[in-house]
């Protein structure tokens, strides 16, 4: 027992040693010294260097991060907001409705007609029109059966915003003849919170406000403070969002112009640096457009001088081997404010 | 498509043989030691053991990982190396992780970046995947002594010495050089916060301030090293080899994906070699390939070629149900599937023979171009097929590393994955898969041995009643393990309150949490909400979590050491017995048609323990409207 012992604390002392101190100290010490850019995290300053102290970096070539603005090529949906402490992915399956949710809220505002009349011309108006006349499968009130066919979804709209909760806990108050029904209809929960009355609520309302969703409105006072309010709101991108499912169903025949599948699926990590080439060529009319306007300059060259940085920055998996040409989002957005508003002249863009 | 699948494979195979005889060769103790070393292996040599000292010495350091490790965590507030200051972790959270990296499980309800301080990510996370895939390989060679009829079994603390020191730290030193200078972080700095390009667009903080983006990092490139090489999969970062920082490039995936089943190939030619017996080892070999190919293939299929089902085009159906009423009788009704939204029940007549079938449409598809496949939860710069072959991989190992997120798998490429820790034994866990695999091939040599009359006789040696209720424990273990506590959660509400997925897909969640926890592989459909977190967090709400963590502790414990020590018995009972000298009458084990004979056992077996939970989870899913509730 004793020799049984004795090998055994030799061999954990043993292993310690060299799996927790000699084998990562000898890795430190190869990284630091060999590749001290990539043992730091791959970080580049702004004009596309790489550098190893996080003060001089605008960002790490392998990490995606946020870009919003019309004139940047912008990333793939982040599930955790491109927390690049705390990565993580939808973890959605097929049959989970905000899946589908989710992919139809980004398509709304950007989907194009494919062919016909209209064709290379934005759904959103025609949504929004729709939307207005309140009329789903020949049905009167898109609210309502918005909240009854996606009883989750509408529960996700009272959580997502204090304001929201309240402006349910104030129908509430006001409407006790509804939630007296809706007890009536749940006799095990006799005292329903906002969050349960999502359903009611939204069926209330859709009758009151007809074409209208009620939607956060930001009001400016003189002072320059800004206060929120929920109003009945009749357009902008929430509605063109939220509502491009049913109005795709009211239209199933019409032709749309197919977006291409990273621009809406989340990736793994939630932090994915690359898109496809395809995906930005997609949204290559916008950023080319944008320029062009910001710099007084005629698009189409514009347009021309982004495709050849695009083609210089595009790269595929093991030469093309085995997947389709990407371009990494930050460094092509480097490149292109480089190229377009060297520093100094960016500030404020 | 198929081009990724196949380099993996082939670059594992050409891999394999030089190692396979690097690893026979030092277990073998061929080598000559210069003075310094031969001092270090006479502290841990205690001399030759039979197989009960040898299971003994086995569970004695087993506890003895426990213990160091328990107190690396449990003390990780006070311990050097945290500049992020990591706090204390959840009570049940700790016993969960011990137990999970004591057993190469590696199932994580942590997040490695959120939870975890450098300290603890190398001194229990980098030292246990060190650990324990050696501890299993340790098991393995025991056990080929045993079959060759060796006088002892070795002595196991030189075998664990030597497959650390010898074998698997210096493999993993050139994989790691190789990530670092892919792009996988090697540093001790905190996390680095740094100025976006676009000010504020991470959001701004109370004051009106741009935020900073901040970027975890650490001592990356040997995590990912031993986690990828000793079929672990406890990655450094909870997004695992879908991070960037984990998996930079196609490069570095290829590497790591050729790691999940390089030393699990490794030892077949090890098993050949000090077996001398080539031929069984390439039979062997064989049925791997081939049941490896077919996940793959399924995988691959399913997801890459098929578009995600949420986005296209279905028709609603219309069920003829007989909906169970208070009283007893069932009341018939058409249950309409509307896909998008709740199903609608209607009267049905059965005297109208479906005449009465409601109307249904055609649910129209959104205009999403999905030509490269189902593409939620996967990364681009791997290739377009590297996140179903991981899957794959990942599963006919024991490794339970993820480069794409399997809980947004299609539901039929989830078959995949739960088919792979089902059988347990497709290249299986470095050492542990093929002794996964011996069970079965006793079971097939006995079946074999019925048919065609004969005492059944494996390498020389008869098998009888002893060893065929040891190969019956180890086999029936791991249904057991995974069917029971999957039925007790699904009629719990720990369960239900944690899915993240609705309905089919919620149900496989469960299904696969407790089959990773079984088969000690330690993927997950990481919707689940398993994670405690910080001690600080946790109260009485997170009572499902807790019971997940204990739970599945539990039947890691079980899945780790009752395949492992009956099978060391039954290599410990062959030994003792005479050799029955070859004649025209014996079954031969290194034939196609043996082959043929094992193939068929294990999927046998497999289908019959698991193919009903299959058509609950993931058939029942495919079959079923899509999409169907969650919203």
């Amino acid at each position: 027992m004793r020799s049984h012992l004795s090998a055994n604390l030799w061999l954990l002392a043993l292993t310690l040693l060299l799996g927790a101190v000699l084998y990562p100290l000898a890795l430190l010490a190869v990284g630091q010294t060999f590749f001290r850019h990539q043992a730091e995290g791959s970080m580049i300053n702004s004009a596309g260097q790489p550098v190893t102290t996080a003060s001089e970096a605008v960002g790490s070539r392998l990490i995606a991060q946020p870009f919003t603005a019309d004139q940047y090529f912008q990333p793939r949906p982040s599930a955790v907001s491109f927390n690049a402490t705390a990565s993580g992915a939808s973890n959605w399956g097929a049959n989970n409705y905000l899946l589908r949710d989710r992919v139809a809220r980004q398509l709304g505002p950007i989907v194009k007609y494919q062919s016909g009349a209209k064709q290379g011309q934005l759904a959103a108006p025609d949504i929004e029109a729709w939307f207005q006349k309140d009329r789903f499968r020949g049905q009167p009130g898109i609210v309502g059966q918005w909240a009854n066919a996606h009883a989750g979804v509408a529960q996700n709209w009272v959580k997502a915003d204090p304001l929201n909760s309240e402006y349910v806990a104030a129908w509430q108050k006001s409407h006790p003849d509804d939630v007296k029904q809706w007890i009536k209809e749940n006799p095990d929960n006799t005292d329903p919170k906002p969050l349960d009355l999502a359903v009611a609520f939204f069926n209330s309302y859709s009758r009151t406000g007809p074409g209208t969703f009620p939607g956060v409105v930001e009001h400016k006072s003189a002072d320059g403070k800004t206060t929120k309010s929920i109003e009945p709101v009749k357009d902008g991108t929430d509605i063109q969002g939220m509502f491009f499912d049913m109005w795709r169903q009211d239209h199933a025949d019409v032709a749309l112009q197919d977006v291409p599948a990273d621009m809406v699926m989340s990736c793994g990590s939630g932090l994915d640096p690359h898109i496809t080439l395809a995906n930005a060529r997609y949204q290559l009319d916008r950023v080319a457009g944008t320029w062009a306007t910001k710099l007084h300059r005629d698009p189409a060259a514009v347009r021309l001088e982004i495709e050849k940085l695009l083609r210089d920055k595009t790269a595929a998996p093991l030469r093309g081997l085995v997947g389709v040409d990407l371009v990494n989002v930050l460094e092509v957005n480097l490149a292109m404010k480089n190229q377009f508003a060297p520093a100094g002249e960016a500030k404020g863009s | 498509m198929w081009i990724l699948p196949a380099i993996i494979l082939i670059g594992t195979v050409v891999l394999a043989v030089p190692l396979g005889l690097y690893m026979a060769w030092v277990f073998e103790g061929r080598y000559r030691l210069p003075t310094v070393l031969r001092w270090i292996e006479n502290r841990v040599d205690t001399g030759p053991q039979n197989w009960k000292q040898y299971c003994w010495a086995f569970m004695l350091l087993n506890l003895g990982t426990f213990i160091v490790g328990y107190l690396v965590l449990a003390l990780q507030p006070w311990l050097p190396l945290n500049p992020d200051q990591k706090g204390m972790l959840a009570p049940s959270m700790i016993f969960h992780t011990v137990i999970s990296f004591m057993t190469n499980t590696n199932q994580q309800h942590y997040s490695g970046e959120v939870h975890l301080s450098y300290f603890s990510q190398l001194f229990f996370i980098c030292w246990k995947q060190v650990l324990s895939p050696v501890i299993g390989l340790a098991a393995l060679v025991a056990i080929i002594r045993g079959l060759r009829g060796d006088k002892d079994m070795g002595n196991f603390y030189l075998d664990m010495w030597r497959g650390v020191a010898y074998f698997f730290v210096p493999l993993c030193l050139i994989v790691g050089v190789l990530l670092i200078a892919g792009g996988s972080p090697m540093t001790l700095h905190g996390k680095a916060q740094l100025a976006t390009v676009e000010p504020g667009a991470m959001g701004s903080d109370d004051s009106g301030a741009a935020k900073l983006q901040e970027i975890a990092r650490g001592p990356v490139a040997a995590i990912v090293a031993v986690k990828q090489f000793g079929t672990n999969g406890g990655g450094y970062f909870g997004a695992n080899s879908a991070h960037p920082f984990e998996n930079p490039n196609d490069w570095t995936n290829l590497l790591t994906c050729i790691g999940i089943i390089l030393v699990p190939v490794a030892t077949l030619v090890m098993f050949g070699k000090m077996l001398s017996n080539f031929r069984h080892a390439a039979v062997i070999f064989g049925v791997m390939l081939v049941l490896s190919v077919a996940t793959i293939i399924w995988a691959v299929q399913w997801d890459t070629n098929q578009p995600n089902p949420a986005l296209v085009a279905r028709s609603e159906v219309a069920y003829a149900q007989d909906l169970p009423q208070a009283g007893g009788a069932a009341k018939p009704v058409w249950m309409v599937a509307r896909a998008g939204q709740s199903a609608d029940i209607a009267a049905r007549d059965p005297a109208k023979q479906g005449a009465d079938q409601p109307a249904t449409t055609v649910y129209a598809g959104l205009p999403v171009d999905q030509s490269l496949g189902n593409l939620e939860g996967k990364e681009l710069r791997f290739g377009t097929s590297a996140g179903a072959t991981w899957a794959a991989l990942t599963t006919n190992t024991s490794n339970g590393s993820v480069n794409c997120m399997h809980d947004s798998l299609t539901p039929l490429a989830g078959i995949t994955p739960l088919v792979g820790m089902w059988l347990n034994c497709i290249w299986g866990g470095v050492g542990v898969g093929l002794i996964n695999l011996l069970i079965y091939l006793i079971i097939g040599v006995f079946l074999a041995g019925l048919m065609v009359g004969r005492t059944p006789e494996y390498l020389g040696k008869k098998v009888e009643a002893h060893e065929m209720k040891l190969a019956s424990l180890a086999m029936l273990a791991h249904p057991l393990l995974i069917l029971i506590p999957t039925g007790l959660f699904v009629a719990s509400s720990w369960a239900l309150s944690t899915q993240n997925n609705p309905a089919a897909h919620g149900f496989t969640e469960i299904l696969y949490e407790f089959t990773s926890a079984s088969a000690n592989n330690g993927s997950g459909y990481e919707g689940l909400a398993d994670t405690v977190g910080a001690a600080a967090d946790d109260n009485d709400a997170k009572l499902p979590q807790r019971a997940w963590d204990i739970a599945c502790g539990l039947v890691m414990l079980c899945g780790r050491f009752i395949p492992i020590i009956a099978p060391i018995a039954i290599a410990g009972s062959l030994m003792a017995k005479k050799h029955t000298p070859f004649t025209v009458g014996t079954l031969r084990t290194d034939t196609a048609t043996f082959g043929f004979v094992l193939l068929g056992t294990i999927l046998l077996v497999g289908a019959l323990l698991f193919l009903p939970a299959a058509v609950l989870g993931p058939v029942a899913e495919h079959l079923g409207p899509i999409p169907f509730g969650g919203g």
